[in-house]
C-alpha cells in the first residue's frame, strides 16, 4: 500500500457566482496525517474537500497531491478516494463489487476482484459478507464497507466527508477509534471532515478550524483547544466562558483586562494575537469552565457572581452564575461528595489561574 | 448540490462523451422539434398558397391574408365578417372550457376519495380499473360512444324497444355524444394529477379541522382544495387544451352542421390543401388556448412548474 | 348520525357505480358488439353470437397494414423520445437555478401544445428542410416525420417518468463511482442507467402506447404510410362494421393481460422485498393471489374462446333470426297494407286524397334518410346497403320502397334488397372477405362492401 504523500492547498478561493465559499485556504498536509476540517455546517470545508477531490476547481489558487498539480484533473483521474457522508454505497451492487468498483472500471476480471474482496473484507472484520446486498448490513457495517471500497482504489489520499454523522452515539465513538487504527495501519494520508469537534480531537494528529469560508486556525488538539486563535476557535471548540473588556495593560505575553462586569482581569495573551493587541483595544478573554474553582484567588483572577441554577451530573456539578452581558457563567466541578449544595441567589467568589486563561482581539463568536 | 451551470462545468460533471450526448440530444429536441417547426409555422401562416413553381419567388411575400379570411371571409363576401369560421372557434373553446369544467366536478370527489382511502386491495383494483379504459385507442373511445348514441345506438335502441321514443332521438347531431366523448377522452388527465395531490395530503389535517368543527364544505374549502390546486391546475390545463385540440373525437362523433375548430384545420389542410391557411389557423387555436390557460393560471395563482405533476 | 352515514355510503357507492359506468360502459358496449352478427356494430337488437368479425379483422390489409405501420412508428418513437427524455431530465437537474423554470417551461411544453399543431408544425418544418436539401426524399417520408411528431411531445412523458425517478436518485453514487476511476460513461453505464431502469421500462411502455394511439400529429405527418389509428379513424369515418369492435375487444384484452401481469410482478417484488405492511383493508398478498388468480382465469377464458371459435357457427341462429325478420316483416307488411287499402277507401270518399296518399309516404321515409333508413323495420338486416343506396343517386330512395310495395318481393325482401345494393359496388372489394366467409354470411359480406 502506499505510503501518504502530502497535500498543499495553496491560497485557494472557491466562489459560487457572488458567494465566496472559501476564501483564501493555505494548508499544508504531511503525508500519513490524520489532517481534520472542523466547523460548523455551511463554513465551506466540503467545498474544500470537493476540490481536493477533483468534484470542483478551485476559482484561484492551486491544488497539490504528492508535490503535483490537480489543475485540470477530474475526480476519476486523481489518487484520492472519498468516503461521503451518506457513504454512496451503490444499492444494485452486492457489497463485494461495492468494494471492487475501482477494480471493475480497469477491467480487473471477476476472479481476480473476487479475491481482492475477500481479503479486504477480511480486514473490515465482514468475512464472507460479500454476497449480500447494501442494504442488508447494519450502519456500522456499511461504514466499513465504504471503508473498504475506498482502500480498494489504492488512495494516496482518502477523504472523509463527515461519515460518522449518520450513525448513532456508541457506534460513533467506535468507529473513531476504528477509524485511526485503520489509518495507522495502511500510513495514508487521511483528510477527515467533521463540525463534531470530539471527532477531530481525538483522531486528528492536526485539525484545520473553520468559519464562514475562512479558517481560523490549524494546529493539533492542544493547540487549538487551549490556545485558540481567534474568539470563534475558542467558543466553538469546546465550552467556553467568555469576558469582553478593554485592554489596560501588557505585560509580554500577558495582558490585565478592564472586563465590564467583573473588573480587571489578568489572562496570558493566545499565541496567535501576540504582538497583535494593544492598550485600549477592545478584547475577548475565555476561561473554560473547568479551569474555574470556588473560592477567591489572586484578586485579579477572582470573580463574584449569583448562582443562577445547579445541575448535578452524577460525576461532575455544573454551576450557573450570573454573567457578561446577559449570558450566565458555567463552572464545571468534579464531584468529590462532599460539596453542599448552593442556594439559588447566592452570591459566590470563583477563582482561576491566569495561565488557563486566553485572551485576543474582539471578534465573533460561535452561534450556539 | 445547486451549481451553475456554466458550459466548461457542465462537460466537466457530465464528461466529454456523456455531455456531448445530452447537450446533442435535448439541443435537437428543443431546437428541431420544439421551436423551429413551431416557428416555420408561424412564418407559413404569413405567406400566400403559392404553387411550387412560385415558391421563392417575387410572389412570395408575408400577407396578413390567412388571418383576414379567418376574420372576414374571402375577399369580397357579403358578410362583414367571417361569422362561420368565427363561430366554430367561440364554440369550440367555450365548449372545452365546458367539458373541463364538467370533467372536474365529476372527478373531484372520485380522487378524494381515491387519495385519502390509500393502500387497500379495492382502491388498487380501481386504479388498474381506471388505467384500462386510457389506453384504449383514442378513435376506439369515441367510437364506442357512437355505438351508444348513434341512431342505432344503445340509447336510441332501448327506448324504442321499451316504447319510449318511435324515431332514434340524434344525438350526434344534438352534440351529446360529442361532449360526452370529449369529457371520456380525457377525463383520466384530470383525476390523476388531483389524485396524486390528494394523496400526499396528511389526512391528519383533515381530523384537526374537523376537530375545530368545521363543516365538510369548509373543510374541502379551506384545507383540501387549496393542498389539491397544483393537481386541480394540472389536471384542467390538460383536459381543456387537449379538448380544445381533439380532432378524433368531434371528427367520429361530431354533427354534421357543427364543426370543431381542428376540423377546420384538417379541411384547410387535407381538403383544399391551403396550407398557410391551415398554418394560420393552428396558430390562432394555440395562441388563443394558451392565452387562455396562462391568464386562469395568472388568476388562480399557480406556476408552471405544477404542470405535469 | 347512523342514518348520516349510511347514506354518505350509498352515495358514494351510487357515484362510483355511476363514474365507473361512464369509464368503463361504453368499452363493455363496444366489446360485446363485436360478437353481435348485425352489420352495423350494436347490441340492441341482438341478433347472433359470432366470432365472424374477428375473422374479418384478420383478413383486413388496411388493419394488417396499419398495425405494422404502428409497430415500427412506435419503436421509432420509444427509442428517441426515452433518449430524448432521459437527456432532458439529467440536464434539468444541473441547469442553473435561474434557468431552470425557462428550461422546464419549454420542455414541458409540447405536452399543452395541441397535437394537430405539432403534427402541423412538422410537417411545414421538414418540408421547408427538405426543400432547402433539394428535395431529399427521407425527410417527406410519413414514417420518419410521424416519428418526429411524435417523439416532440412523447419525450416529455417520458421526461416527466425519469425527472420522477431521478428524484430518489443520489448524485453522491455516481461521483463516487467517478471518484473510484470510472469515467463518465462508465458511471452513467453501471451506476446510472441501472438505478433508471425500472423508469425506462415503463417510459418506453408508456411512449409506445402513446404512439400507438395517437391521432391528432399523425393524421398530419402519416404520408402514405397510414398507421393503425389512421385506419381506424378511416374505417370510423367511411364504413363501420364490428371488426372495429372485434379490435377493440382484442387491445382491452391485452391491455388487462398487461396491467394484471404488471400487477402480479409488483406484488411480487415487493413481497421479496419485504415493503408489504398489513394495510387496513385485505391484506396486500391476498390481492396479490387476486391478480394472479384473474389472470390466469383471463388465460383459461382466452383460450375457451379460441377453442370454441374454431368450431361454434352462427350460420342456424341467423337463418332462424332471418326468418324471423321476415315473418315480422310481412305482417308489417300486411298491416300496411291494410292502412293503405283503408287510405284507399278514404281516397275514394274524398278525390283529392290519393295524390296526398302517393306524395307522402315517400316523403315520410326519405325523411329519415342517410342512417335513419336503418330503422325502417325491413332494412335491419341490411342497413348499411341501403343507405349506400340513397346515397348512389335520385332514383335509389324508390329502390327499397318499391320492394316494400312490391308483394313478389315480400318473401325475401331482406335477400333481394342486399342484391341490388351490392350491384354498384363491384365484386372486387368482395375478394379479401369473400374467402372467409361460410356461404351463409355471403349476403352479409355483400351488405358491408357496399358501404
Amino acid at each position: 500500500m502506499s505510503s501518504g504523500v502530502d497535500v498543499n492547498l495553496e491560497n485557494i478561493w472557491i466562489k459560487f457566482g457572488d458567494f465566496v465559499a472559501v476564501r483564501e485556504a493555505n494548508v499544508n498536509i504531511n503525508g500519513g496525517e490524520f489532517f481534520s476540517f472542523l466547523g460548523p455546517s455551511g463554513c465551506g470545508k466540503t467545498t474544500i474537500l470537493r476540490a481536493v477531490s477533483g468534484f470542483l476547481t478551485p476559482s484561484e489558487g492551486r491544488v497539490l497531491i504528492g508535490g503535483k498539480d490537480m489543475e485540470g484533473l477530474g475526480p476519476n483521474k486523481r489518487p484520492t478516494a472519498l468516503i461521503f457522508q451518506n457513504l454512496a454505497l451503490f444499492p444494485l451492487m452486492k457489497v463485494w463489487e461495492n468494494i471492487t468498483f475501482s477494480m471493475e472500471v480497469k477491467g480487473a476480471s471477476a476472479a481476480e476482484r473476487r479475491k481482492r474482496a475477500d481479503e479486504l473484507l477480511d480486514m473490515i472484520a465482514l468475512p464472507g459478507q460479500g454476497d449480500k446486498l447494501p442494504s442488508e448490513l447494519s450502519g456500522g457495517q456499511k461504514q466499513r464497507v465504504a471503508i473498504a471500497r475506498a482502500l480498494c482504489a489504492q488512495p494516496d489520499v482518502l477523504l472523509l466527508d463527515e461519515p460518522l454523522s449518520a450513525l448513532d452515539l456508541k457506534l460513533r465513538q467506535h468507529m473513531r477509534t476504528e477509524l485511526r487504527e485503520i489509518q495507522q495501519r495502511v500510513g495514508i494520508t487521511f483528510i477527515y471532515i467533521t463540525h463534531d469537534q470530539g471527532e477531530a480531537l481525538t483522531m486528528s494528529d492536526s485539525v484545520a478550524v473553520m468559519r464562514a469560508g475562512i479558517i481560523d486556525q490549524i494546529g493539533d488538539g492542544n493547540a487549538v483547544y487551549d490556545r485558540p486563535a481567534t474568539p470563534f476557535v475558542a467558543s466553538f471548540v469546546g465550552e467556553n466562558n467568555v469576558f469582553r473588556g478593554k485592554i489596560t495593560a501588557i505585560n509580554g505575553d500577558e495582558a490585565l483586562i478592564a472586563t465590564n462586569r467583573s473588573g480587571e482581569l489578568r489572562s496570558k495573551i493566545t499565541p496567535a494575537a501576540v504582538g497583535k493587541l494593544n492598550v485600549g483595544d477592545e478584547a475577548m478573554m475565555f476561561v473554560r469552565p473547568e479551569m474555574l474553582q470556588l473560592g477567591a484567588g489572586d484578586a485579579k483572577s477572582t470573580i463574584t457572581a449569583k448562582v443562577v441554577n445547579e445541575e448535578f451530573e452524577g460525576n461532575s456539578y455544573s454551576i450557573y452564575l450570573e454573567g457578561d452581558g446577559g449570558k450566565q457563567i458555567k463552572m464545571a466541578m468534579p464531584n468529590l461528595g462532599t460539596d453542599p449544595h448552593r442556594a439559588k441567589g447566592e452570591t459566590v467568589s470563583f477563582s482561576y489561574d491566569a495561565h488557563n486563561a486566553v485572551v485576543m482581539p474582539a471578534g465573533d463568536l460561535a452561534s450556539e | 448540490m445547486k451549481k451553475p451551470m456554466i458550459f466548461s462545468e457542465f462537460f466537466r460533471n457530465n464528461g466529454k462523451l456523456m455531455g456531448s450526448i445530452l447537450f446533442f440530444l435535448v439541443a435537437f429536441w428543443i431546437i428541431f422539434l420544439i421551436l423551429l417547426p413551431q416557428l416555420s409555422m408561424l412564418d407559413y401562416s404569413f405567406r400566400y398558397n403559392l404553387p411550387p413553381a412560385e415558391v421563392g419567388g417575387p410572389k412570395d411575400v408575408y400577407t396578413l391574408r390567412n388571418y383576414r379570411f379567418l376574420v372576414k371571409g374571402p375577399e369580397g363576401a357579403s358578410d362583414a365578417f367571417n361569422y362561420v369560421d368565427l363561430a366554430v372557434f367561440v364554440r369550440t373553446i367555450l365548449a372545452a372550457m365546458a367539458v373541463t369544467i364538467m370533467n372536474l366536478i365529476l372527478c373531484y370527489p372520485l380522487a378524494y376519495f381515491l387519495g385519502q382511502s390509500k393502500g387497500t386491495g379495492f382502491v388498487r383494483l380501481l386504479v388498474v380499473m381506471l388505467i384500462v379504459p386510457y389506453w384504449i385507442n383514442e378513435i376506439l373511445r369515441a367510437f364506442a360512444l357512437r355505438i351508444i348514441f348513434g341512431d342505432v345506438g344503445v340509447i336510441n335502441g332501448l327506448m324504442m324497444q321499451l316504447g319510449l321514443i318511435d324515431q332514434p332521438y340524434d344525438f350526434i347531431n344534438a352534440d351529446i355524444a360529442l361532449y360526452a366523448g370529449l369529457g371520456y377522452a380525457y377525463i383520466l388527465l384530470m383525476l390523476f394529477p388531483m389524485y396524486n395531490v390528494i394523496e400526499s395530503l396528511d389526512r391528519n389535517q383533515i381530523e384537526a379541522a374537523r376537530d375545530m368543527g368545521a363543516s365538510w364544505i369548509r373543510i374541502h374549502r379551506r384545507v383540501v382544495i387549496p393542498h389539491a390546486k397544483p393537481g386541480i391546475a394540472s389536471g384542467m390545463t390538460m383536459v381543456f387544451m387537449l379538448s380544445a385540440g381533439a380532432l378524433a373525437a368531434p371528427q367520429v362523433l361530431g354533427g354534421t352542421s357543427s364543426l370543431w375548430f381542428t376540423q377546420l384545420v384538417y379541411q384547410r389542410f387535407n381538403n383544399t390543401l391551403d396550407w398557410p391557411l391551415g398554418a394560420a389557423y393552428a396558430i390562432v387555436l394555440l395562441v388563443a388556448s394558451i392565452t387562455i390557460v396562462l391568464t386562469f393560471m395568472k388568476i388562480f395563482k399557480v406556476n408552471m412548474g405544477d404542470i405535469g405533476k | 348520525m347512523k342514518s348520516n352515514i349510511l347514506f354518505g355510503r350509498v352515495a358514494l357507492g351510487l357515484y362510483l357505480v355511476i363514474f365507473f359506468g361512464y369509464l368503463v360502459g361504453p368499452l363493455a358496449v363496444m366489446g360485446l358488439s363485436a360478437f353481435n352478427s348485425a352489420e352495423f356494430p350494436s347490441i340492441i337488437p341482438w341478433q347472433c353470437f359470432t366470432y365472424e368479425w374477428f375473422s374479418t379483422l384478420f383478413h383486413d390489409e388496411r388493419i394488417l397494414k396499419g398495425v405494422k405501420y404502428s409497430f415500427i412508428v412506435g419503436f421509432g418513437t420509444v427509442i428517441l423520445s426515452v433518449a430524448i427524455g432521459l437527456a432532458a431530465s439529467l440536464v434539468l437537474t444541473q441547469v442553473w437555478e435561474k434557468w431552470r423554470s425557462t428550461y422546464y417551461t419549454v420542455i414541458i411544453a409540447p405536452i399543452l401544445i395541441p397535437g394537430v399543431v405539432l403534427g402541423i408544425s412538422t410537417l411545414v418544418f421538414w418540408k421547408k428542410v427538405s426543400d432547402l436539401l433539394g428535395g431529399v426524399d427521407v425527410l417527406s417520408n410519413g414514417i420518419f416525420l410521424t416519428i418526429l411528431g411524435q417523439s416532440t411531445f412523447i419525450a416529455s412523458y417520458c421526461m416527466l417518468v425519469f425527472v420522477a425517478r431521478l428524484q430518489r436518485f443520489d448524485p453522491g453514487l455516481t461521483e463516487a463511482a467517478l471518484d473510484l476511476g470510472a469515467t463518465h460513461t462508465q458511471a452513467f453505464r453501471k451506476i446510472l442507467l441501472p438505478f433508471m431502469r425500472p423508469a425506462i421500462a415503463s417510459a418506453s411502455v408508456l411512449a409506445f402506447l402513446a404512439s400507438f394511439e395517437n391521432y391528432n400529429t399523425t393524421t398530419f405527418t402519416f404520408g402514405s404510410y397510414p398507421t393503425l389509428t389512421i385506419q381506424l379513424a378511416q374505417m370510423v369515418r367511411y364504413g363501420i362494421n364490428p371488426s372495429i369492435s372485434a379490435l377493440a375487444v382484442i387491445i382491452v384484452v391485452i391491455t388487462v393481460f398487461g396491467a394484471l401481469t404488471v400487477e402480479v410482478y409488483r406484488r411480487r417484488s415487493k413481497l421479496k422485498a419485504g415493503e408489504i405492511r398489513q394495510g387496513k383493508g385485505l391484506p396486500a398478498w391476498l390481492f396479490g393471489n387476486t391478480a394472479t388468480i384473474l389472470l390466469v382465469a383471463l388465460s383459461f377464458a382466452l383460450i375457451a374462446t379460441v377453442y370454441t371459435a374454431q368450431t361454434y357457427s352462427p350460420a342456424q341462429c341467423k337463418a332462424d333470426y332471418k326468418a324471423a325478420r321476415a315473418a315480422e316483416v310481412q305482417a308489417k307488411i300486411e298491416a300496411l297494407r291494410a292502412a293503405r287499402a283503408a287510405a284507399a277507401a278514404a281516397a275514394a270518399a274524398n278525390g283529392e286524397a290519393p295524390a296526398d296518399g302517393g306524395t307522402n309516404a315517400p316523403a315520410t321515409q326519405g325523411g329519415t334518410g342517410g342512417f335513419g333508413g336503418v330503422f325502417a323495420p325491413t332494412n335491419l338486416e341490411d342497413a348499411a346497403g341501403q343507405s349506400n343506396g340513397a346515397d348512389s343517386g335520385a332514383a335509389a330512395p324508390a329502390a327499397p320502397f318499391g320492394n316494400v310495395f312490391d308483394p313478389g318481393n315480400l318473401e325475401d325482401a331482406a335477400g333481394q334488397n342486399n342484391g341490388a345494393s351490392s350491384a354498384p359496388a363491384p365484386a372486387a372489394p368482395a375478394s379479401p372477405f369473400g374467402s372467409v366467409f361460410d356461404p351463409n354470411n355471403l349476403e352479409n359480406a355483400a351488405g358491408q362492401n357496399g358501404n
